[in-house]
């Protein structure tokens, strides 16, 4: 009796959290899913008579070439990002790992960066890649890289790398942050047999730090991917996708189906397409974490 | 003091010290300098940012930027709203996220292990996923054009997040302390409030904070859901104001630095939990 009674209280305080994340993310999803069935535009929003079309949507995306380009940046974006922010923050991480007095304090600090609203770091981002007042052409000139300005983000080859820079900056502390914290979990005395035994700093690195680090680094990467697939704040203000798309990803490129064209619909597909992505990767990082779980 | 300068100096571990500590600045000098960057910018005058040569201090300083922000009643008004939203999704984001984190924390509800693996799977639905479907739904209801309708959006990813870093926290209170409480005659909900909430002040910060600067650095739902300019937080204004100052980017800049007040704020006063509580989230639980 009294365990039951014990149980429901658990309930008490459980329940409101829970049923307030289902109504307001799980009622919205199958809504998003079924409107990705139907022909939703402005032209029968009012009306509300928006017939079903089965998969017309997808077979209409997919088809697409635009679509198909928007795939790809997506991919790009993602995978690009992901390599440079991980090895980065990996070689950071590293460092900040070594025990010395400024070491927390200033790890801490890089993490502003990650916490910047992003549409401000866009923002910035738009003036450091600017043509005539941007800091990267002046310092390049000045290096002797380059011999006249780049249009980092006018020309329709270069603003994608532009766009990964920014994101790099704002991924790198938070990378950083949790392999940092899987270097330090890693027991000195391990390190210590090793060396004992005759290993390098290469061998210990090889042999000891992956191994070990392996969880840390594929939670990093997944968790990596999952917020870097589903970009969209840092290209709203930065690009605005352009020029010619060569910067817009799935999120922007939903919102601007739903928002810009009033094609609700295509713009309901796009994130369903954007959400099959992510809960691939999405389910390989809860196997990977649920054992941990209790 | 002398003697220890020299000790320092001549130990290797204390040169050992004092290099690597000049290189993590180094480091800190160079990966910060963009923001570096946005303050300088703001504080040049017109002259110097239209000059041919780019400058990297202000030659003449200005506070010109900023007072031009502060005097504008449409910056003024952004900033408001910027405000109400966060605080509005903070406060429904901590009433639904606390009791929820306790609820799961203490007690051994069934289902625990599925309710938080899907709360973990809700922090990987992007906002643009989830826009259109909320746009609609939000139309029918007619909170289009409120601060509720963001605030919503942005809590319902705010409350599995605070399940997530504030669980760990309320499962290492010892059992004995609402034992004793409930002996000493506190309800349910005294102990919670009087006895629970107390007890992890530092996890509750962290919590408070951060959903207070996730609805702070919001863009996707309040630029979408607040058709009217005059409604949307300055982050979605960043984009208005831009244009209208065309390449007056010492005020744009001045924009910037004003929105990124609070995440410098935050930082110096609360960093050490924020590292902590951020860890805590991503790799266990």
């Amino acid at each position: 009796m009294k365990i039951a009674a014990k149980k429901f209280e658990g309930y008490i305080f459980a329940l409101p959290g829970f049923i307030y994340t289902v109504v307001v993310l799980g009622y919205p999803l199958i809504y998003n899913l079924i409107l990705s069935f139907k022909d939703l535009n402005i032209r029968n929003l009012r009306s509300g008579n928006a017939v079903l079309v089965g998969l017309a949507n997808y077979k209409q995306l997919f088809t697409d070439s635009t679509f198909q380009l928007i795939l790809r940046n997506t991919f790009i974006f993602t995978i690009g990002s992901l390599v440079f922010q991980f090895t980065i923050g990996f070689i950071l991480a590293l460092f900040f790992s070594k025990k010395f007095k400024l070491a927390g304090p200033i790890r801490g600090l890089l993490l502003i960066a990650y916490m910047m609203p992003i549409a401000v770091t866009a923002m910035l981002g738009k003036n450091i890649f600017g043509v005539s007042e941007g800091l990267i052409n002046d310092l390049l000139l000045k290096m002797g890289f380059i011999s006249e300005p780049v249009q980092w983000l006018v020309s329709t080859s270069t603003a994608l790398i532009a766009v990964i820079a920014v994101n790099c900056w704002i991924g790198i502390p938070f990378n950083m942050l949790i392999l940092t914290s899987g270097l330090t979990n890693i027991p000195q005395r391990v390190y210590d047999s090793a060396a004992v035994d005759g290993a390098n700093a290469w061998q210990r690195f090889y042999h000891i730090t992956l191994p070990l680090m392996r969880p840390a680094i594929m939670a990093v990467l997944m968790l990596g991917f999952i917020y870097t697939f589903k970009a969209f704040d840092l290209m709203f203000i930065m690009t605005r996708g352009g020029p010619l798309n060569s910067t817009d990803v799935l999120g922007t490129y939903a919102y601007k189906l739903s928002f810009t064209k009033y094609q609700f619909s295509m713009g309901a597909a796009t994130g369903m397409v954007l959400f099959c992505c992510l809960l691939v990767i999405g389910l390989f990082y809860l196997r990977l974490i649920a054992g941990e779980e209790d | 003091m002398l003697e220890k300068i020299k000790f320092t100096l001549n130990s290797r571990r204390g040169r050992k010290n004092i290099i690597f500590s000049f290189l993590a600045m180094l480091i800190a000098v160079i990966f910060l300098f963009p923001i570096y960057w946005l303050l300088m910018m703001s504080f040049k005058p017109d002259i110097e940012i239209f000059a041919k040569v780019l400058t990297y201090y202000p030659h003449e300083f200005t506070i010109q930027p900023w007072l031009e922000n502060l005097q504008n009643q449409e910056f003024l008004c952004s900033l408001r709203n910027s405000f109400m939203i966060a605080t509005t999704s903070m406060l429904l984001s901590i009433i639904f996220g606390v009791p929820a984190a306790y609820g799961m924390g203490r007690y051994k509800v069934s289902g625990r292990k599925i309710i938080l693996l899907t709360f973990l799977v809700t922090q990987m639905l992007p906002p643009s996923l989830m826009l259109t479907p909320m746009y609609l739904i939000f139309n029918n209801l007619g909170l289009l054009g409120t601060y509720l309708a963001p605030a919503i959006a942005i809590s319902s990813g705010a409350v599995p997040f605070i399940v997530i870093i504030l669980r760990p926290y309320f499962k290492s209170i010892p059992r004995s302390l609402d034992d004793a409480a409930r002996i000493d005659g506190c309800n349910l909900f005294q102990s919670f409030f009087r006895i629970m909430i107390p007890a992890i002040k530092t996890g509750i910060i962290v919590v408070v904070v951060i959903s207070f600067l996730s609805g702070w650095n919001d863009l996707a739902y309040s630029m979408t859901f607040n058709v009217k300019a005059e409604m949307r937080p300055l982050t979605a204004n960043i984009y208005k104001f831009q244009s209208k100052y065309g390449t007056r980017w010492n005020a744009i800049m001045a924009y910037g630095a004003i929105l990124v007040i609070p995440v410098i704020l935050v930082f110096v006063f609360l960093q050490k939990y924020i590292v902590g509580g951020l860890t805590a989230g991503a790799v266990k639980e």
